[in-house]
């Protein structure tokens, strides 16, 4: 028993006291919800992440050393997340983690991070506070605060005769809540008449009761906050029942989930995203090609969101190598620092246009996009379609 | 410290936290009562530490009483917990078996949605930021490691007072403990109690550990999981809610080489620790010290 | 609140309850039998309504090991739908295989199956999201043929609005409904059931076979579990390999609230449910999710055995 405690713990010292270069290939970390109900989103951040790793290899990598993505399942829960971010710090030795899923968790993992001064990028992290986690947090993640209005000076221009206007949203999601409230304040700047306002829930599927009361208010337009799934039953079940005025949905309603939902039903939904598969940027041009490539399919909004954070920590390493240092042979608790201070304070061109990470860690997109579904008369396969200026 | 430390820390603390909240309901298990509440009282604990945390109005009780904060959290959320723990448990406890852990998990579910539309909670997004005592998640251990010693000490002499005797004989024989003179609502009632005020504290201690805090920590699976680990790791022996807890809560942790199959693998274990530990792990540990008599026939 | 609102209150709350229903007849006929909750029944709903998509769609999206393969023979959807029911029935055999009866061979604390059946739970869901991944199903508009997708009465000048799957969901749950009715007391092996389930050592002396009555009770559980996740799904969507889960918590509130092991109970308990749910004003829907649960804390606390129980003591 001695013997082994002994043999344990020299393991252990000389473990700890070796100095340990980064290696190759470079190993980033992908820590995200792939099992439970989280998987929802989860799924499309590992195949946005997969297609970053082929991608940015076929360009180079980091000066020819090929990056290694690392996947840590966080679940769906905190300690999950926790336990997924210190499994890539202290075992898989990444440079830097794309992660978790959603804003709870980041609360939870980050500061773990934060301490072992390892850089995180959150890929979906939206809730106020995130990028205030600490000095190696950051996030590609931007609140919507611009895209709303313009939404609605689309919807508008399409139909000009639009007075009175009805508000959904989900309640019980942090970013509908918010982004709600950005769509009340561009409704009354517009001078439209708010007739009404209902209130739903993420879990929700069936919302006769609502629209009930949406019929009976004659509005010319309903602008909804909502995710893809309890979103898209809704438009399905308003048009299903009658409703034939113009729709417009927020960034929830940014994922192909929807086409499956409300199939053609959600034809002609104006949708304001922060991501287009459609965007004519290089970057992007160039990442949705090698998704389809991969996938067969457009890239989804949480696909190209971790696909970008991804390749902002590219981005990155190469500074750091093109600082004269070389990456690979570079201590690993050295690379952490210099990627960090790479990371942040820079611009970076990515599939989502132009993005900005200022000194704190925090984004800010420059782009944002309106379009319009457009599923096919079969139901089967969807687009949205971007609305010119 | 070391690089297993550093690796495992988290899960290590996570196993003795996860324990004590395996304990909160092996109290109620032990007579006779089977309760999913335990959960709804971690939250309402993480919740009183988290708001004492985090929350402006209570600046000036953190600077002045520094790291004693903690432990005031902690006697709050005792004191609270066991209220309500009472409130609850007096009119719930008349149930028996089933229908008492269905109308456990309807308080849970009821809580969980009210913390929701709540303002002081954070909502759905909950509170975060909350101060650190400690720097590393193993520092954590001088919360929890302490509690839990104190809850098995504790237990171990309850079983060998007229309390503990009262519960284990209502447990097997609810109507024979009755014509023995035994108040069995009152005892019921103290069991429960006992669970709800161990549950509260355990949650108080976590949210710090968490870093944050949400209407998420008490979900259905997290109820479920408290009752796995009393059941797996061996409902009549003290050491079991423990067993159970290291069992599987490292699991899944332990299965992580297997990607996408380790939470089938999981399931897998889960059956199997059924079917072959019908007296859990602590049983099999007792057979194996007694050999000749067989696990599963004690 | 209108005539309208009122009647479109009724109609919501029926339709949906009539699926709570069913969903939780599955529950309570193995309770009755076993006096055990089979925590595997929310799992086989899912897999059930998963069944049905592959019979009837059978195109899968872009993860999983079977992403972007086409099955390559589609049914009409109400073959698919016994089809895939007739899975879940299987599936429910195979739950009782593996969780329940090597328990209750050993003589086990009942308590166990209770976590064996959730380890199966476990087993079902991963397994699905294996295969298909996470994304979001559905079944196309024309499954139910020509059929319109709405229609709207004028109720006193008001809005009466009706969702074509609404009535299908309902007329598919009362002819389960009456067929199981029937099935429970005028068949000999529906009677033999029921004696079963009023006690187990009688009914063996009898010369029932009590082991064979239990495989078929977690079959008809399981074909119950199966349909009533296909009708949800053909309404709502396939939310991922998860969404029977908030449905097997709500099926568990069905029950007790009905009183556990009373089959008109559990009709009771659901419709009771659905209604309650349909009559929240939307300006509290955050609080549709606890309805339910709400409802059977007071209704607990006021009768202990539920709505339609009987006073008897349980096992678990």
């Amino acid at each position: 028993m001695r013997s082994i405690i002994i043999l344990l713990a020299a393991v252990l010292i000389a473990n700890s006291a070796l100095a340990e270069p980064v290696g190759k290939p470079i190993p980033i970390g992908i820590a995200v919800g792939q099992t439970t109900n989280v998987a929802l989103f989860g799924e499309e951040q590992v195949n946005g992440a997969k297609v970053a790793e082929k991608l940015l290899n076929e360009k180079g990598g980091i000066a020819g050393t090929p990056i290694k993505l690392m996947f840590q399942d966080t679940g769906g829960d905190e300690a999950g997340a926790i336990n997924a971010f210190q499994n890539l710090i202290s075992r898989d030795k990444v440079v830097a983690i794309v992660g978790p899923t959603l804003s709870q968790q980041a609360f939870a993992a980050n500061p773990i991070a934060n301490q072992a001064q390892v850089p995180v990028v959150g890929p979906s992290n939206t809730a106020k506070g995130i990028a205030d986690i600490g000095e190696y947090v950051s996030r590609i993640s931007a609140p919507m605060t611009l895209v709303a209005p313009n939404s609605l000076k689309r919807a508008l221009k399409m139909n000009p005769a639009i007075k009175n206007v009805a508000v959904v949203y989900a309640q019980d999601d942090a970013f509908n809540v918010s982004e709600t409230g950005i769509f009340q304040e561009a409704i009354k700047e517009l001078g439209l008449n708010i007739a009404l306002i209902q209130k739903t829930s993420v879990k929700d599927t069936d919302f006769t009761t609502q629209i009930t009361a949406i019929l009976g208010a004659n509005v010319d337009m309903v602008v909804m906050s909502c995710l893809a799934a309890d979103g898209g039953n809704m438009v399905k079940q308003l048009r299903q029942l009658g409703f034939e005025g113009t729709i417009v949905g927020g960034n929830g309603f940014n994922s192909p989930n929807m086409y499956p939902v409300c199939g053609k039903l959600c034809t002609g939904v104006i949708v304001a995203q922060a991501y287009s598969p459609k965007a004519e940027n290089a970057e992007n041009q160039a990442f949705a090609a090698a998704f389809k490539d991969m996938f067969k399919k457009d890239p989804a909004q949480f696909s190209a969101q971790a696909y970008t954070a991804v390749k902002v920590i590219v981005d990155a390493l190469n500074e750091v190598q093109a600082s004269g240092k070389d990456v690979a042979g570079m201590d690993l608790a050295e690379l952490h620092q210099n990627l960090n201070k790479a990371l942040v304070a820079s611009s970076y061109e990515t599939p989502l246009g132009e993005i900005v990470l200022d000194q704190n860690g925090e984004v800010t997109q420059k782009t944002f996009y309106v379009s319009q579904i457009k599923v096919s008369d079969d139901g089967k396969t969807g687009a949205m379609e971007l609305l010119p200026e | 410290m070391s690089a297993f430390f550093d690796q495992y820390g988290f899960l290590m603390v996570a196993i003795v936290q996860q324990a004590l909240l395996g304990m909160s309901l092996w109290y109620p298990l032990m007579a006779g009562q089977l309760s999913l509440a335990s959960i709804g009282f971690y939250s309402l604990g993480g919740y009183i530490a988290a708001i004492m945390g985090t929350n402006p109005w209570f600046a000036p009780w953190r600077e002045a009483l520094g790291p004693a904060i903690y432990p005031l959290q902690w006697l709050i959320a005792l004191i609270v917990s066991a209220l309500i723990g009472l409130a609850v448990g007096i009119p719930a406890l008349r149930l028996r078996g089933i229908y008492l852990a269905l109308a456990t998990i309807a308080f849970v579910q009821v809580l969980n949605v009210l913390v929701l539309i709540t303002d002081v909670t954070g909502g759905a997004v909950g509170l975060f930021g909350i101060p650190q005592p400690f720097v590393s998640r193993l520092g954590y251990i001088w919360f929890f490691g302490p509690l839990l010693v104190l809850a098995l000490i504790f237990s171990a002499r309850l079983t060998r007072t007229v309390a503990g005797r009262s519960f284990m004989a209502i447990r097997d024989d609810e109507l024979a403990a009755q014509a023995m003179g035994i108040s069995t609502t009152f005892e019921k009632v103290r069991a429960f109690v006992i669970g709800c005020a161990l549950a509260g504290v355990t949650g108080a201690m976590s949210a710090p550990f968490l870093n944050t805090w949400n209407a998420r920590q008490s979900s259905f699976d997290a109820s479920v999981a408290c009752l796995a680990y009393v059941l797996i790791g061996g409902a009549r022996s003290i050491w079991g809610p423990l067993l159970g807890a290291a069992l599987l809560v490292a699991l899944p942790e332990v299965l992580r080489p297997l990607k996408d199959a380790r939470l089938i693998m999981n399931g897998v274990v889960l059956v199997v620790a059924c079917i072959y530990l019908p007296q859990g792990l602590a049983g099999l540990l007792a057979s194996l010290r007694r050999p000749g008599k067989e696990a599963g026939h004690a | 609140m209108n005539i309208a609102l009122f009647l479109q209150n009724i109609l919501n709350g029926l339709s949906i309850g009539a699926v709570y229903s069913i969903f939780a007849l599955g529950y309570t006929l193995v309770f009755s039998i076993l006096g055990i909750i089979n925590f595997a029944h929310g799992a086989v709903f899912t897999l059930g309504a998963y069944c049905t998509y592959a019979l009837a769609v059978g195109d899968f999206g872009l993860n999983g090991l079977l992403a972007g393969l086409s099955m390559p023979f589609r049914l009409p959807f109400p073959l698919a739908l016994l089809g895939g029911s007739l899975i879940a029935g299987i599936t429910g055999v195979l739950v009782e295989r593996l969780a329940f009866r090597p328990l209750r061979a050993k003589g086990a604390d009942a308590l166990l199956a209770l976590v064996s059946s959730l380890g199966v739970a476990l087993i079902i869901v991963n397994l699905l999201q294996m295969l298909v991944g996470a994304e979001i199903y559905s079944f196309p508009s024309d499954i139910f043929g020509s059929l319109p997708m709405a229609m709207i009465v004028k109720v006193g000048g008001k809005v009466l609005a009706v969702r074509t799957v609404q009535i299908i969901i309902l007329a598919v749950s009362m002819v389960l409904l009456v067929l199981l009715a029937w099935f429970m007391n005028r068949t000999r092996m529906g009677k033999a059931l029921q004696a079963t389930a009023e006690n187990p050592e009688t009914a063996s002396l009898l010369g029932i076979n009590v082991d064979r009555y239990i495989v078929s009770t977690f079959f008809i559980s399981g074909v119950l579990g199966g349909l009533a996740g296909t009708l949800i799904g053909a309404s709502f969507g396939l939310a991922g390999p998860y969404f029977g889960v908030s449905y097997g918590l709500k099926g568990l509130a069905v029950i007790v609230l009905g009183g556990l092991g009373s089959i008109p109970g559990a009709v009771l308990g659901g419709v009771v449910i659905g209604l309650g749910e349909a009559f929240l004003p939307p300006d509290y829907s955050s609080l549709k999710e606890a309805v339910a649960f709400i409802m059977l804390f007071f209704i607990l606390l006021a009768r202990p055995q539920g709505l339609l129980g009987r006073q008897t003591i349980q096992k678990v």
